[in-house]
């Protein structure tokens, strides 16, 4: 068992808790928002929840901690999601809210005879009744409910229906105190008495496949699947790459650039007298203006846009089949395909993409996902910084940057695959139905993630800027870049100034980056600086997860080796090209 | 005969079927029918359909899954 859980249930109160335990995929996640008016991230593929979120609110003159516990299949504790919820249950809790999954009962219903053998009240949310009335599946809820011994409630999440009595009967349940009765079954007479209680209460009707059922199963075929695979990423780059530039160059940049700045510039300048405070304000690197045009106008187009369509791709149920196509290539390097969910997170950011393997049930897994994730997969800041850099100056340097990104994860992954022991879990996965997402909900999820990037970027982003004003001002830069001068002139033929990028790339990926913009620099410099940031050392939270989930020992190897590849790479680059350029 | 091998949409039951706890949990079980939905190339998993649903099964685990046809 992991030390950080161990602190943090201490501060669980077990007597008022209300566990909601379930299945993977069965809106755990959706019920607790919603009860507890708490944001938190749920998507159509199993394992979002890896560890439990705690919401506390009052209920009817009654303090309430309702506990979002990981999804899992069994309470065999096999995966470290498993783990925690075994763990919750120890604990004890005042009831048990159990969400059924009304699509799939004989496989809930496993889990939920599980429960049974823990001393505590369980109240069961029959979830998902309009997808299941869709598929033609009638449910007798006086039956479940005689069968289970308990208040089975049908409920749809996303449109709260039923939620409410839930709440009611758990409130009664725990308040109740009556004496449980405990039923411990084997694992066969647990199939066996979930077999018959389906029989009894479940009729299924047979409904003419619909069209996105259909499609839902072509995207799994290797044809036509592969095509749509292929018209999907273009589409993603089409809308980040292309929609990002327009919106950056019509609307942001102008707004920002010509608008906002210059007024901010003015105003400041007549408070405060000319100086180094004043330039540390609004100079060439002033906080005042690079802090606003770097996040807001050049990084801000490529999340916003980038994190609407990973929502919708997450929402829509496509992840997961995406998963079943590269599982083959994927495996070579030592990834079962499920890992794809994970991977394409981490062009967003690396701490949830991190935080995504603890899923996965293998180690190996997670530290090959993890150091990939951590030394070639661009973030989307980066890649907005990349974008702003290289997309007006040459697209083929920018092409060739996403290439080198690309090479380096197939030769890193099959050689951690064959360095690192152990083996990669096979692929095992239920593939949800492919929907249309909720417009809502949708909504809901970018905004957290947005808010979350605003919060998250802003201000690493000004303490950066400020630093890089500082040295720049106080004229130390002269001192970093004599000591850096061998390497980076000499090694990596960037002009003095550009030492700034390797110390601000340490706060954050895309402040590798950044201060390039202003420097006046040839094609193969630009080259070189952003073959150097894209390996350059992940950024100071992924640093801090890396240690919260590998140990310090992990974090700093896998920070040293990135760095050393980056600087190590970046010279070559250099040196390759400037000999080609010579010999024209 | 090993469930990998069947043909797409030919329905069959499971006999025999490797020790393997994810396997009970997503409901494979000896008994239930099921019926290859898609095939990978390189080694990747197959697709099956039981009831409603779709189950990715990885290629090693499918060789271990015994079945026979439905007529």
């Amino acid at each position: 068992m992991k030390k950080c859980h161990q602190i943090e249930e201490k501060n669980v109160d077990s007597k008022n808790a209300i566990l909601l335990m379930g299945n993977p995929n069965v809106g755990k996640s959706v019920i607790f928002s919603k009860l507890t008016g708490m944001n938190v991230i749920s998507a159509n593929y199993t394992g979002t929840t890896v560890t439990f979120t705690k919401g506390d609110f009052t209920y009817k003159n009654e303090k309430i901690s309702l506990i979002d516990v990981p999804g899992t299949y069994t309470l065999e504790a096999t995966s470290p999601a498993e783990e925690v919820a075994v763990d919750m249950l120890k604990q004890g809790a005042g009831a048990i809210i159990c969400v059924l999954d009304a699509t799939n009962l004989e496989r809930n219903l496993n889990l939920a005879f599980q429960l049974k053998e823990y001393n505590m009240p369980i109240v069961y949310s029959l979830n998902l009744m309009d997808v299941a009335e869709r598929q033609g599946i009638t449910i007798d809820i006086d039956g479940l409910s005689k069968a289970l011994g308990a208040p089975v409630i049908e409920t749809v999440a996303t449109h709260n229906k039923g939620l409410k009595k839930v709440l009611d009967e758990a409130v009664k349940a725990f308040k109740a105190q009556e004496e449980i009765q405990i039923e411990v079954l084997s694992k066969e007479e647990r199939w066996k008495k979930v077999g018959e209680i389906c029989e009894k209460v479940q009729t299924i009707e047979y409904r003419e496949p619909k069209f996105i059922d259909k499609l839902g199963d072509w995207t799994m075929q290797p044809f036509p699947g592969i095509p749509i695979a292929i018209v999907v990423l273009a589409l993603v780059l089409g809308i980040v790459v292309g929609g990002g530039k327009a919106l950056r160059s019509l609307v942001l940049l102008p707004i920002i650039n010509e608008g906002i700045v210059p007024i901010i510039t003015d105003l400041v300048s007549r408070i405060i007298p000319e100086g180094v405070f004043l330039k540390l304000l609004v100079g060439d690197f002033g906080v005042l203006v690079k802090g606003i045009e770097w996040p807001f106008a050049l990084i801000l187009p490529y999340v916003l846009l980038f994190y609407i369509v990973l929502s919708f791709l997450e929402d829509s149920g496509y992840l997961p089949r995406l998963g079943v196509l590269v599982d083959g290539i994927l495996r070579k390097l030592g990834l079962p395909g499920g890992n794809i969910v994970p991977f394409i997170m981490g062009y967003g950011c690396a701490v949830p993409a991190i935080l995504g393997t603890r899923a996965s049930s293998s180690y190996k897994e997670r530290l090959i996902l993890t150091s990939l994730v951590s030394l070639a997969v661009p973030c989307t800041a980066q890649t907005g910084a990349f974008f702003s850099l290289l997309g007006d100056r040459s697209v083929f340097v920018l092409i060739f940057v996403y290439m080198i990104s690309f090479v380096a994860i197939v030769v890193v992954g099959v050689a951690l695959n064959k360095m690192l022991p152990g083996k990669s879990a096979p692929m095992l996965l239920e593939i949800p139905n492919l929907l249309m997402p909720s417009k809502g909900t949708l909504f809901k999820k970018i905004w957290i993630r947005l808010k979350h990037f605003l919060v998250e970027a802003e201000v690493p982003m000004m303490i950066g800027i400020l630093l890089a004003a500082l040295i720049f001002e106080t004229g130390f830069i002269n001192v970093i870049g004599t000591a850096l001068e061998p390497l980076v002139v000499g090694w990596l033929g960037l002009p003095k100034e550009a030492s700034i990028s390797l110390l601000l790339g340490i706060i954050r990926r895309e402040l590798a980056v950044m201060p390039l913009l202003d420097m006046d620099l040839s094609i193969i410099q630009v080259m070189v600086g952003s073959v150097v940031a894209l390996f350059y050392i992940p950024c100071l939270s992924v640093f801090i997860v890396l240690v919260k989930e590998f140990k310090l020992k992990v974090a700093l190897i896998l920070s040293g080796t990135t760095i050393a590849f980056a600087l190590f790479f970046g010279g070559i680059v250099n040196q390759v090209a400037t000999f080609i350029s010579n010999l024209f | 005969m090993s469930l990998y091998k069947f043909n797409k949409k030919e329905n069959c039951i499971i006999d025999e079927l490797p020790t393997n706890d994810l396997l009970l949990a997503l409901g494979l079980r000896k008994g239930v029918t099921v019926s290859v939905l898609t095939r990978q190339p390189f080694g990747g998993p197959i697709v099956v359909k039981m009831n409603n649903r779709s189950i990715a099964i990885d290629k090693n685990v499918a060789e271990q899954i015994m079945a026979r046809l439905v007529s």
